[in-house]
């Protein structure tokens, strides 16, 4: 029953925080624009903290440069459960154009910590992030959450 | 005691790391390390055709994004000695001015979500969609554009698309002012951002800020005065303020919105017919250039060889305001709330700022290094 | 209280019901502009496999040219595949792609007209009309019709050639049709100047072999690859480019050799005069004829003024070959000039 009522919470209120881990900065912006009036991320239960140990979902945007290699899963180890990662736009998934010959990146970020879902674009529109978390993130958290709990139970 | 903020703190949008040295609230000294969006762009730029390039130049920021492409492209056509045909000329002014819209627009948004003012972050922030608008209308995409190209531009437009720009600029025309009294005459803060975070004209030369942030300290330095473009078709005049503080910055870069519209106004009205592209053959040399992006002045020294880019070298506004601000803004602020605020008026833009140059001018040699 | 007047009023009205049934969100949110740039979509039947999409796109991950299994039906289709988690939809693919009907399709980009080439490229194809034979081979071999008759001459347009390089591989004759590097000409200059420089160095110390040479034979020489082999990769480091640089510029190469044999000098001062360039001069302290080899343009009119038989003049040719033994060498022809026959009759002294 509790666990129950817990599920429903998280469906309906879920704290975002967003990492640029060495991008451009245009999905940043567009992550920003998502929460203009115009597209209002928040009526639909996701608000921007900005905190990874508030956090529900990271954001990942950017290609992971040198510096982010060990604070990317310190973040992720300091993040409470379950959490989910969203890898936004196509830096964390592929490393973009900065995955050539002389480019200092180490992309996928998968090969730090797991991504659970991606948006491919670059940068994507507001309106595929927007539809890309609420495919994802509702499900994830609840299947998450079950997942740990039958962890406990068995243990 | 030393306050540290950051990589990912929820007062900063981008990662950066800021030591403050503090006494009680009062900010003495501050740090900044940065070197966490270092991605190499011009190692990478080395022995590529600019076609391959002209992308990685837009990925340099995303916020001042076209500004780039078109400095990219400006330092490689007149290293061949030519300019574009007019009608292109107009039509990136116009593309200029609409991404300076947006970029000021985000930059004050921030300052009030730093200053946790919710309502005036929501009203900018609705005003810049309109601005979005008219760039996705104009070039295809919001963000990074891929309209600009050595030679001209990409996609002509027609008066279709320029009765809907207009449309957009009336919107933001009319809701501006009322958004600008609301920062200006509203007490709490207008409180909150007179007389802090102070930089004065002398400081601001030493630190070398430039762009809104210099212009609101006296400086008065717009590159679009020498440019040609500019300089042969349009009626401009920089906009400078002398106080120099958080609400100079953040009214210098609202009172330059409508400056953008009425140049957008001019070129719309202007427009000549013809061409908008046209080709051009790379020659071998040196040239370097400069722009006004959103932020200040953006330099692009590059050498090429025959096809290919030998060796190029980017000064982007950013690296110069984020270190003005942290040697002349920061220090003396009173309190910790405050300098998030500060630091968010200046504009910062890590991923344009990770790169520099070193002079040395004991020995007057030029080193350029891109050491984080 | 003036709220709850002004509700009921409007539900007097009906007008709530109505604009409540009405309501949908922006459309702004869901639609997507009519310019806006989507992924590519891909027509893979209208392919012709040029490969002109994956050179032009500036993301190294997003693009690939992919071939079907051929089955006893049918031939394998040739198709690109986009991945969109490299895309960065800049649509240069839609604009470049060559074929008719286009494709890849992207936004508007791909209503373009390909009037600017804008795949980069590190070769051009131009025609050495002195060899072809115009057999015309690279005219149905080009993918895109961009080889075309002009006057007689065989053109490439370069604003339509997408550099595939199947014209190299269908001309018959070596040479007639080249792909010319064009990102480093002041570096090939500069290694063209060095093989240039080498071999007249190497033929002008075989001076005592070059006097004894009779008029109708000819000398052979020979000179290693490796001797300027480490000093060219200084000047361009890609091997690959390099020897192509050096052999195309070797199979081509004349050099004019003038050698100079200072013992039957007799100082009368004929030649001073009839350099064209000034290059020849008479030292008067030393008494001597003073030739400068660098200003020296090998006109060969010192040659046919002198009386003494001073100055010998020669013609060498060259062929980069492989040796029996696997190593490559420079082989040089040198044969004396026939120009004393030709123009003279002989009446020249040969003392």
């Amino acid at each position: 029953m509790l666990n129950r009522l817990k599920d429903i919470v998280r469906k309906t209120s879920i704290n975002v925080c967003i990492i640029n881990c060495g991008g451009c900065n245009g999905c940043d912006v567009e992550l920003v624009a998502c929460l203009s009036p115009r597209y209002d991320l928040e009526q639909y239960g996701i608000y921007l903290q900005n905190n990874p140990r508030d956090a529900d979902i990271l954001l990942l945007t950017g290609a992971v440069t040198e510096q982010w290699e060990d604070k990317l899963r310190r973040i992720y180890a300091k993040t409470p459960e379950p959490k989910v990662v969203l890898a936004v736009g196509n830096c964390p998934q592929s490393g973009d154009v900065f995955a050539q010959e002389g480019g200092r990146v180490n992309a996928p970020a998968s090969n730090y910590i797991p991504v659970d879902a991606a948006v491919s674009g670059c940068p994507p529109r507001p309106s595929e992030i927007i539809s890309a978390v609420l495919k994802v993130a509702p499900g994830a958290m609840v299947a998450k959450s079950q997942a740990n709990r039958e962890i406990k139970d068995d243990d | 005691m030393i306050v540290p903020i950051g990589p990912v703190h929820p007062g900063l949008k981008e990662p950066l790391r800021l030591k403050l040295e503090t006494q009680g609230e009062q900010v003495l000294k501050a740090e900044i390390d940065y070197g966490y969006v270092h991605r190499g762009i011009e190692k990478i730029m080395e022995g590529k055709t600019w076609q391959k390039c002209i992308y990685l130049s837009e990925r340099i920021c995303g916020i001042c994004s076209y500004e780039h492409t078109q400095s990219f492209a400006e330092v490689l056509e007149l290293m061949a000695g030519e300019v574009v045909p007019p009608r292109a000329q107009f039509l990136r002014v116009i593309v200029n001015e609409l991404d300076r819209i947006q970029s000021h627009y985000l930059a004050n948004s921030t300052y009030f979500k730093s200053l946790d003012h919710e309502m005036l972050f929501m009203k900018v922030l609705e005003l810049r969609e309109y601005a979005m608008d008219s760039l996705e209308l104009i070039s295809g995409n919001r963000v990074n554009m891929g309209w600009n190209v050595v030679g001209g531009v990409r996609m002509d437009a027609d008066d279709g698309h320029f009765k809907q720009i207009l449309d957009n600029l009336k919107f933001i025309e009319d809701n501006h002012q009322r958004i600008v009294d609301l920062f200006s005459e509203g007490p709490v803060i207008g409180l909150r951002s007179k007389g802090v975070g102070l930089m004065t004209r002398e400081e601001a030369l030493k630190g070398r800020a430039v762009g809104p942030i210099g212009r609101a300290s006296g400086l008065k330095h717009d590159c679009r005065e020498f440019h040609h473009t500019y300089k042969d078709y349009f009626d401009f005049k920089p906009i400078w303020r002398k106080e120099g503080d958080n609400y100079a910055r953040t009214m210098n870069r609202f009172d330059e919105i409508p400056q953008s519209i009425d140049l957008i106004r001019q070129a719309i009205e202007n427009i000549p017919e013809g061409d908008i592209r046209k080709p051009i053959e790379i020659k071998t040399g040196y040239y370097d250039w400069r722009n006004e992006a959103p932020r200040g002045e953006v330099r692009y020294m590059c050498e090429t060889n025959g096809n290919l880019i030998k060796n190029i070298s980017i000064r982007t506004p950013s690296i110069t305001n984020i270190d003005s601000c942290a040697k002349y803004m920061l220090p003396g602020v009173p309190t910790i709330a405050d300098a998030i605020a500060t630091y968010a008026s200046s504009d910062p833009c890590i991923a344009c700022a990770e790169r520099v140059q070193i002079t040395d001018k004991a020995l007057k040699t030029v080193e350029i290094k891109d050491m984080y | 209280m003036s709220s709850i007047i002004w509700y009921v009023y409007e539900f007097a009205r009906k007008a709530w019901i109505t604009r409540f049934a009405d309501a949908k969100s922006q459309k702004e949110i869901i639609d997507k502009p009519p310019r806006f740039r989507d992924f590519p979509i891909v027509i893979a039947e209208n392919c012709i496999g040029c490969g002109s999409c994956t050179a032009s796109c500036p993301s190294p991950t997003a693009i690939k040219l992919v071939r079907d299994k051929t089955t006893e039906e049918a031939e394998g289709l040739t198709y690109p595949v986009i991945n969109e988690s490299g895309c960065i939809r800049c649509g240069f693919c839609a604009e470049v792609c060559p074929s008719d009907p286009k494709t890849l399709e992207c936004g508007e980009n791909h209503f373009i007209k390909e009037e600017f080439s804008i795949i980069p490229s590190k070769r051009r194809y131009i025609v050495d009309d002195y060899l072809c034979i115009k057999c015309k081979a690279c005219i149905k071999a080009c993918p895109v019709d961009a080889i075309k008759e002009e006057n007689g001459r065989i053109v490439v347009d370069q604003l339509k050639c997408i550099t595939c390089g199947d014209c190299v591989d269908s001309c018959k004759v070596k040479g007639a049709m080249k792909g010319v590097f064009i990102d480093n000409l002041e570096d090939q200059k500069k290694l063209i100047n060095l093989i240039v420089s080498t071999l007249e160095k190497y033929i002008e110390s075989k001076q005592e072999e070059l006097e004894k040479l009779e008029r109708e034979s000819i000398l052979q020489l020979k000179l290693p690859l490796s001797s300027i082999w480490d000093e060219a990769l200084k000047i361009i480091p890609d091997t690959e480019i390099a020897h192509e640089i050096i052999e195309n510029a070797v199979d081509r190469l004349k050099v004019r050799i003038i050698t100079w044999n200072k013992d039957k000098c007799k100082k009368c001062q004929m030649c001073v005069p009839e350099c064209p360039i000034g290059a020849i001069s008479f030292d008067e302290e030393k008494d001597t004829i003073v030739r400068d080899n660098d200003k020296c343009c090998r006109c060969s009119i010192c040659y046919q003024t002198c009386p003494f038989g001073v100055i010998k003049y020669f013609i060498s040719k060259f062929v980069l070959d492989v040796d029996d033994d696997g190593e490559e060498y420079m082989f040089i022809t040198v044969k004396p000039s026939h120009l004393d026959y030709d123009f003279i009759k002989g009446e020249h002294n040969e003392s």
